[in-house]
């Protein structure tokens, strides 16, 4: 059965996040209604998904290496956009990402105390990207970068649970139409089964967000459509834990949102025992 | 009432002992007489940290404790109070801080055998959250199977007993008890959830599992416990987690001579099979 494979420190994952560092991501974020750009939209949520992934790993003894990491950047450039110590670096193993942030930023969080109310309580944000906005859209040249790293993995890992790749656009690419590369990463496999492409469209336009539709129908425009159909289905097992955190999802659910948080696709992710009472 | 109790565990296949995150009260091997015991084992979720801790806590917990809702009140605030402080002792990356902040999480299962009057057995209590189970064997017959009763019933994502009171908050919901009596022959196994979905789903298929269980540290032992753990784990017969038993037999006399103090003072370890006769 595909999906099934244990995500362990002996075999480890893959995880490739392609961001999109355009010109237009300088937009307003939701038809301006807000002061919020787009870029702004994709540093936060890239700065969360590696959070929440480096938290998912931890360890009272460290992080413990389930999964390799690379992110992507497209824009004026295409290539490994980690800064600082890590720059350069194509995939780089979990633990490293947890221990070298950029920077760590203290912000307030309320926090339930127990006894049914709220507290401030102050927390550490780790920050490992700023917003960029400059470039063209070179979306396909990106998906083509991700299936050139992804391929190598695979020679390397041909048991591990598949990778996932989450790319985080407006949508708009400048660089062809993105499809065939799209096909082409999802036809990579492991024993375990194929590769995971899921998209994130931040968009300019005013439209209630959308999380894991199962038709394109409804969707605000054809830059949403077209990454829905570029989005993997959800396989069996996250489409039941994805029941069991309150989605609805049938067999045609993709691994797409618009205008909405992705950050739950790491709740998805099965490295043994998780509460159902830790949301 | 007269109990021989042996506690068997192994880590998840890949890692080493001391990552191994379930917890057994009894710690080792223990004979003796009382009026009651408690026993149990507890199962500490991968996802938190420090989640052995709270799991060992809890099962010290359960069986130092006389109250018949141990997982509330007083007592188990300033059980939730310790975890925190064992945990915050040193300066912690960022990281492992957002780990202590949400909290351990454990399932737990706690039994409760009373004497009854005379000679013919009394009564038992278990209280669980989560999915670790037991069940009740007599004889060639499995009596009780608590709290969750067929394979399918197993997730990965299980309501579990928090180390940090705001996600306890619906516990009671959750929280399962049963009641029953036990007669001297009668055999408690208290499992972990990987053990106890292999039992479940080997009854499903008309098969004896108690069998196999009853036979460990015996003269009848075919595997040592941790072979037999791999072996499953080979086949796929059982999910790779960390793995716990504790066997309760109630025997009907004291069947080591000189070991006949009371529980749980005793911490006796028994002599290896082979010297140790089981009842019979």
């Amino acid at each position: 059965m595909p999906y099934t494979a244990e995500i362990s420190r002996a075999n480890p994952s893959c995880f490739l996040f392609l961001i999109d560092q355009s010109g237009s991501m300088a937009d307003p974020f939701g038809a301006g209604e807000s002061s919020r750009r787009k870029a702004d939209g994709v540093a936060d949520a890239i700065n969360r998904l590696l959070q929440n992934l480096v938290i998912k790993c931890a360890k009272e003894e460290g992080i413990r290496d389930y999964y390799h990491v690379g992110v992507i950047g497209y824009g004026a450039h295409v290539g490994p956009a980690f800064g600082g110590s890590l720059a350069g670096r194509e995939l780089v193993p979990i633990s490293e990402i947890g221990n070298m942030p950029a920077r760590i930023e203290e912000r307030i969080k309320k926090v339930d105390d127990g006894a049914g109310g709220l507290v401030d309580q102050p927390v550490r944000f780790p920050i490992w990207f700023d917003p960029v906005a400059s470039g063209g859209t070179p979306m396909c040249q990106a998906l083509g970068v991700a299936h050139h790293i992804l391929q190598s993995w695979l020679s390397q890992h041909p048991a591990c649970f598949p990778p996932i790749v989450i790319n985080i656009t407006d949508g708009e690419a400048t660089d062809g139409d993105p499809s065939g590369p799209a096909d082409a990463i999802r036809r990579l496999s492991s024993n375990d089964g194929e590769v995971l492409l899921f998209n994130v469209h931040l968009s300019s336009q005013r439209a209630v967000p959308i999380e894991f539709p199962d038709t394109a129908v409804g969707l605000p425009d054809q830059f949403a459509q077209l990454l829905f159909r570029m989005s993997s289905l959800l396989p069996a097992y996250m489409r039941s834990i994805a029941q069991q955190e309150g989605y609805r999802v049938s067999e045609a659910t993709r691994g797409f949102v618009f205008n909405a948080d992705i950050v739950a696709v790491i709740r998805f992710l099965d490295i043994g025992t998780r509460p159902s009472d830790l949301r | 009432m007269h109990v021989f109790a042996q506690p068997f565990w192994a880590p998840r296949g890949g890692n080493v002992d001391s990552e191994y995150e379930d917890a057994v009260w009894p710690e080792s091997a223990v004979e003796g007489q009382a009026t009651s015991f408690r026993f149990a084992v507890a199962d500490g979720a991968t996802e938190a940290s420090y989640s052995g801790i709270w799991a060992k806590e809890l099962v010290h917990y359960f069986c130092h404790d006389s109250s018949d809702a141990p997982f509330e009140g007083g007592g188990f605030r300033r059980l939730q109070e310790r975890w925190s402080e064992k945990v915050s002792r040193r300066p912690s990356p960022w990281y492992a801080e957002e780990k202590i902040r949400l909290g351990a999480f454990a399932a737990i299962l706690g039994l409760t055998l009373y004497e009854g009057v005379g000679q013919n057995g009394g009564n038992w209590k278990a209280v669980a959250i989560g999915d670790s189970c037991l069940v009740q064997v007599r004889g060639e017959e499995v009596l009780a199977r608590f709290p969750l009763a067929d394979s399918a019933a197993f997730s990965n994502r299980p309501h579990l007993l928090s180390s940090n009171p705001a996600h306890n908050s619906h516990i009671v919901a959750h929280l399962r008890t049963i009641d029953g009596t036990w007669q001297p022959g009668d055999a408690f196994y208290l499992m972990t959830d990987a053990l106890a979905s292999w039992f479940m789903r080997e009854l499903e298929e008309g098969q004896t599992p108690w069998r196999i269980l009853r036979d460990f540290d015996t003269q009848d032992e075919v595997k040592p416990f941790r072979e037999w753990v791999e072996s499953l784990r080979a086949q796929r017969a059982i999910r790779n987690d960390d793995v716990t038993l504790l066997r309760v037999d109630i025997t009907y006399r004291a069947y080591t001579a000189g070991l006949q103090r009371s529980y749980p003072e005793s911490e006796a370890r028994l002599p290896r099979p082979g010297v140790t006769g089981r009842p019979t």
